[in-house]
């Protein structure tokens, strides 16, 4: 029983990692709280569901997030470039009117009853783990969630672009008068993160069924997340999907009935510890 | 503003508030009113914290509908009588106000608005999920005794009795805040937002202050949840939503939180607009949306905003010609 919901939290926890690593290089580089990345993830999702339904699940893993980079460099372009002088709040407001927008056209087009996506048919078998059978879809959610942070940390961390980022996620004034195309940077990141959120959409839409109510909840949980890691930290934001992925796990099994509000107690507690988050003090 | 001033305009909007009681005859309409004054308390709530605290919530449904559950639990288990379950949910929620507050007024920025969602959302999810008393999804109907404050019940809720009931307490609202926030409070709060550092220099606690508002706040709201619950006799997990929450900040941002009134005129406009709409209502996320994007670009400081615009200006330009001749 604790095994296999220690599980289900590894595996909740790299969905959260996958849409968290969005929600931070944006805030990163454009001080932007993206309230419509949980809409942007129910419209991947949702959007995954029509491609696969039409052809198949592989083909919908690439060409979502193609589409949904698409949709980011537009996103920045048209909305945060243009916005970027004015006060955060304005711009969280704005995104906040997206998501609006986001939702009614997600129901409009798919209507408001649930969907599912089979599992492809190469990973609908089961594994054992440590003698618990477990899906394999599962383990490859896992593996997903592990290789958008490794693969997030060593671009950040060894390439030029990566670097770029980081400096300019410091101080975008500076890193634009050494040269560095800030404005393109930007829409190469926000691309990124959409394209993040739109892979989470399709990852998660064969173990949760998609319906109108997908972006809220998984938004409220991320929002604790990149809260307590510290917002626009990366790694602040992959331990703490870790932790509410399990304390999630475990609270289900020890304190079902309470285990809805347990993200909640866990960031009170981080919160009147550390204001700023696991990962230090940048607002 | 003197004092002056406020009581009489505050005399000048209860007057009001009694001649339309009177002259609207129409049901339908007058439950329009009254919907939409109900939710102007519940935007002024949310206003005020944007306007003392510079913080954007967008979770105060919490309040909205706590207020509702609070009243419909204490006159479902008979704790004490109606009147007194009203002030000791308000009083409730000011205590609960204050104590969040503390803790999430700490964080900077717009953390502070993810986390309102945040903690809003949990209670929704959880009120949905109870059983037994609250009735979890489907909610619960408000056993409201015969007599309230001297009144009966169906002289209470008829539609002309109900709007003035709510339009009062909305004035009342308004100037309570009114006298609260022209005194030293006022100017605390507002030091607080504009420079929390410097505030502490000259030797002001900033966080009291800053969890006072977010109370304050969170009680209006609570006024408005219960005067909701009066006027609908029921209360569901819907009005713990953020969707509300949401809704609500769109009428404070659309009707301009600078002025105290504005995030009221944004209610109007609000239940007005969607009265409007009828069938097209069901797009009503994406029509407010955009709405919302097109009010925050081109007039930030919305309606209320662009209306003092339009009446500075006009004083203005005299005045700046008579200083002109010194």
């Amino acid at each position: 029983m604790l095994t296999i919901n220690l599980f289900n939290g590894l595996v909740y926890g790299a969905l959260l990692i996958v849409m968290c690593s969005g929600l931070a290089l944006i805030y990163g580089l454009r001080r932007v709280v993206n309230f419509a990345h949980g809409s942007l993830y129910m419209l991947g999702a949702y959007l995954g569901y029509s491609i696969a339904m039409r052809s198949n699940f592989w083909v919908a893993l690439v060409a979502v997030p193609a589409i949904m980079a698409l949709l980011g460099v537009l996103l920045d372009r048209y909305g945060f470039r243009l916005l970027q002088d004015r006060e955060p709040l304005t711009v969280v407001l704005v995104t906040f009117g997206l998501l609006l927008i986001i939702e009614d056209f997600v129901q409009t087009v798919w209507g408001k009853s649930n969907l599912s996506v089979p599992a492809p048919a190469a990973l609908s078998t089961s594994i054992d783990l440590f003698g618990t059978p477990v899906p394999a879809y599962r383990l490859a959610v896992i593996a997903v969630g592990a290789g958008v942070a490794l693969g997030l940390s060593l671009w950040l961390k060894y390439s030029k672009v990566g670097l770029f980022v980081r400096a300019a996620s410091t101080d975008p004034t500076t890193t634009a008068m050494q040269g560095v195309n800030t404005d393109a940077l930007s829409a190469g990141v926000v691309g990124l993160g959409t394209a993040l959120a739109g892979l989470a959409g399709v990852v998660s839409a064969p173990f949760l069924s998609l319906s109108p109510a997908m972006s809220s909840d998984v938004i409220i949980d991320s929002f604790v997340v990149v809260v307590i890691g510290g917002l626009g930290s990366l790694s602040g934001a992959f331990a703490a999907a870790m932790v509410l992925g399990m304390v999630q796990a475990i609270g289900a099994v020890y304190l079902p009935d309470a285990a809805v509000l347990l993200p909640f107690v866990l960031m009170v507690a981080i919160l009147i510890w550390k204001p700023a988050g696991f990962a230090g003090s940048r607002t | 503003m003197t004092i002056r001033r406020i009581a009489l305009m505050t005399m000048v909007a209860l007057l009001l508030g009694g001649a339309v009681s009177q002259l609207v005859g129409s049901s339908t309409v007058l439950s329009l009113f009254t919907q939409a004054t109900i939710y102007a308390v519940f935007a002024i709530g949310v206003g005020v914290l944007l306007r003392q605290n510079g913080m954007a919530s967008f979770g105060h449904a919490l309040y909205f509908g706590a207020a509702g559950y609070a009243v419909g639990l204490i006159l479902q288990l008979q704790l004490m009588s109606a009147e007194l379950a009203i002030l000791a949910t308000l009083a409730g929620l000011a205590l609960a106000g204050l104590l969040i507050g503390l803790v999430i007024v700490r964080v900077p920025g717009i953390a502070f608005g993810m986390l309102t969602l945040a903690i809003g959302q949990m209670f929704y999810l959880s009120a949905s999920r109870a059983r037994g008393l609250t009735g979890g999804a489907d909610g619960m109907n408000i056993d409201w005794p015969a007599t309230l404050f001297g009144l009966s019940q169906s002289t209470l809720l008829k539609p002309a009795n109900l709007f003035l009931l709510c339009w009062t307490v909305l004035v009342l609202v308004v100037f309570a805040l009114s006298m609260l926030l022209r005194g030293r409070f006022g100017s605390i709060t507002e030091a607080v937002r504009d420079n929390e550092e410097r505030a502490r220099f000259i030797g002001i606690t900033t966080l009291l202050p800053r969890a006072a508002v977010y109370a304050l706040s969170a009680v209006v709201a609570g006024i408005a949840g219960v005067l909701s619950a009066l006027n609908t006799g029921f209360i569901s997990p819907e009005s713990l939503h953020w969707s509300l929450s949401g809704m609500t900040l769109m009428m404070v941002i659309v009707g301009g939180y600078k002025a105290l009134w504005g995030p009221a005129l944004g209610a109007v406009v609000y239940f007005l607009f969607k009265d409007i709409l009828g069938d097209y209502a069901n797009h009503w996320m994406a029509i407010f949306g955009m709405a919302l994007i097109t009010v925050i670009v081109f007039s930030p400081t919305g309606i209320a905003g662009a209306l003092q615009r339009l009446v500075q200006g006009k004083k203005a330009a005299p005045a700046a010609r008579a200083s002109h001749g010194h």
